[in-house]
């Protein structure tokens, strides 16, 4: 009887089952989903198709698929209610600690491509302020994910939601990170803060009662769209010699596309937005009537 | 233009259609994306033709010119190259071959006796190559040491002939969007554009590069001709050049017109002045996991550090 329990027990703490110890679908398949870039890049790395730096290579995808993973995370919260989906909340912790898990692996790899030069890293570190930046959110996240457990949530009662607010900073600091390493294009760098304002809209939607409807959805997606436009000009304005006409330019220019590379981050955003209202709208024409009348009190 | 590949594992053979390149290449350059460096071979130039200069090579080594750190493997150069032209990656091999390296003229103009336009394969024969061991450093902190094959800049300075009010020289790439996709991306100062003084141009190191590993450059290194200054970072050492310009100002390059805070005019490598994000005190060495110290000209004081007395004022090493 005994072992059973444990068993019980071990099973509510898998990531591919839910709280009551049965096999989740939505967990199971995000778990695999989560390994699949790591997967990949250690086969990669197996059959030496890194390149000819094979560690910044590694450098690269792991912060890469961090910067990603923490956006899917912070979309979890307002796709539970555009969408009348509460179990997406069962998501959430393992979204956030796999953004955790993979921002530990991005830093061991920069020391092992620092060769374990440990004053190496501590100065870069220090006196390079992408670098510190990175740091700082890597600290977040860490303190972000020792407080993820039940006991600490519990511990901390209302404060644990006063802290783990700090994710909006820490994403912040981590955008700001991505776009600074890079050589020159922040295209990725810009794509991912285009993702990040439109999921703060809508968070924005939600505090300030709005009512959500398709088309205030679609107006948030083109908003969004030009936000990130703008953000992707001022950065070129501000940090290199491009004119900063001929970026807006190109994001104006949503009609021509000579190239599949011309698609700029801003449409890929708005587009975005654009599925989401979609989606929302079709889930709200399925949706039961009980679950309609339920949603307003839990939002 | 027929690409030739052999059958087999490097790469699917629907990526090698030469009908689908033509009429697909938009979806096949998202397809393309997700392809993965490994399917890339050094050498496999996408001619259709053997190279009509093959003949030249491997030109003799010029023993003055030695390495005191190993020779990197010519699968690791060949497989880890900026060029914008055909991608922000390092992977950009098969986006390359893209590039019909022939027929290839390059025209000399500016401040000569007479302006010209030569054919490639006219120029390589009439000027003596090379081989030359060389490192290589790039401004993002990652080294390599090569075989090059080429002619000294200087001989061909000779041939061009310029005027006494040539004071620099300007090196210009090809300009085609429809081969290169990078060059569609609007903001960037296309073509490519890189300078020297005429006296760091008539020094002894710079080379006019054809070659690479005793055979042909591969469309990846900057076929057919391209520009090594040794003791610069590698952004200096310009790509399939089109155009050799004498003139009495100062070109702006391609690096200074984005960014030119952190990719100036000289770019003379120096382990003391750290790029404005990141230190060059050290070297990653390209193909291994050493870190080596960087060295004041990338090695080549001796050769070089005469050219910059009386331009101290000057911001030499950026």
């Amino acid at each position: 009887m005994r072992s059973a329990t444990v068993n019980a027990a071990l099973r509510s703490w898998l990531p591919w089952t839910d709280r009551q110890g049965r096999f989740s679908q939505l967990r199971g398949a995000t778990f695999a989903l989560l390994l699949v870039p790591a997967l990949m890049l250690l086969y990669a790395a197996w059959m030496h198709q890194l390149g000819s730096k094979p560690w910044t290579e590694a450098i690269h995808q792991t912060g890469t698929w961090a910067v990603r993973f923490l956006i899917a995370t912070l979309a979890v919260s307002p796709f539970r209610r555009l969408f009348d989906w509460g179990k997406l909340i069962g998501i959430r912790r393992m979204l956030g600690l796999a953004v955790l898990a993979y921002v530990l692996g991005h830093l061991t790899l920069y020391c092992i491509d620092m060769a374990f030069n440990w004053g190496l890293i501590v100065s870069e570190i220090a006196k390079r302020f992408y670098l510190t930046i990175g740091f700082v959110a890597l600290l977040g996240l860490v303190a972000l994910g020792v407080t993820s457990t039940d006991g600490m949530i519990r511990r901390l009662g209302g404060k644990w939601q006063k802290l783990h607010n700090l994710v909006y900073p820490i994403a912040v600091l981590g955008l700001v990170h991505f776009a600074l390493q890079s050589k020159i294009d922040v295209t990725q760098a810009v794509l991912m803060s285009g993702l990040f304002v439109l999921l703060m809209l809508y968070r924005g939607l939600y505090r300030w009662k709005l009512t959500i409807s398709i088309p205030v959805l679609i107006g948030a997606a083109l908003f969004a769209g030009l936000a990130t436009a703008v953000i992707e000009t001022t950065w070129y304005a501000l940090t290199s010699g491009v004119s900063a006409r001929l970026v807006f330019e190109a994001n104006a220019d949503i009609l021509t596309y000579p190239e599949f590379a011309s698609v700029r981050p801003a449409h890929w955003v708005a587009l975005a937005g654009l599925v989401v209202a979609l989606v929302h709208g079709l889930r709200a024409r399925t949706s039961r009537p009980p679950r309609r009348a339920r949603q307003p009190a839990t939002a | 233009m027929l690409i030739k590949r052999p059958a087999g594992w490097e790469m699917p053979e629907s990526q090698a259609t030469p009908e689908s390149v033509f009429l697909n290449r938009r979806q096949l350059m998202a397809a393309g994306a997700g392809l993965i460096a490994g399917a890339a071979l050094p050498g496999l130039a996408a001619a259709d033709t053997p190279d009509p200069t093959l003949d030249l090579y491997p030109a003799k080594r010029n023993e003055a010119y030695k390495l005191d750190v190993p020779l990197t493997a010519a699968e690791d150069a060949a497989n880890y190259n900026n060029f914008y032209e055909f991608g922000m990656t390092k992977d950009i091999v098969d986006a390359s071959r893209r590039l019909a390296t022939r027929p290839w003229s390059i025209q000399v103009e500016g401040m000569v006796e007479k302006p010209f336009e030569i054919g490639f394969d006219d120029l390589v024969r009439k000027l003596p190559l090379e081989e030359r061991l060389y490192r290589f450093r790039c401004v993002e902190a990652w080294a390599m040491a090569v075989p090059w094959t080429g002619v000294p800049l200087a001989a061909f300075v000779a041939l061009a002939k310029p005027l006494s009010g040539a004071k620099y020289i300007r090196f210009e790439t090809f300009m085609n969007p429809r081969v290169a996709p990078g060059q569609s991306q609007r903001w960037y100062p296309w073509p490519y554009t890189e300078g020297l003084t005429i006296a760091e141009a008539t020094n002894e190191l710079p080379l006019l590069v054809t070659g690479i590993y005793g055979k042909p450059l591969p469309t990846q290194h900057g076929a057919p001709i391209r520009l090594i200054t040794p003791w610069k970072y590698g952004f200096k050492s310009v790509k399939s050049i089109r155009k050799i310009s004498f003139v009495a100002e100062r070109p702006k390059t391609f690096w200074e017109g984005l960014q030119s805070s952190e990719y100036g005019f000289w770019a003379n490598v120096n382990p003391a002045v750290p790029h404005p994000r990141w230190s060059q005190a050290s070297e990653q060495v390209l193909g291994s996991r050493d870190r080596r110290p960087t060295l004041i000209f990338n090695g080549y004081g001796e050769h070089v550090a005469g050219l910059y007395k009386g331009l101290e004022n000057e911001r030499l090493f950026m």
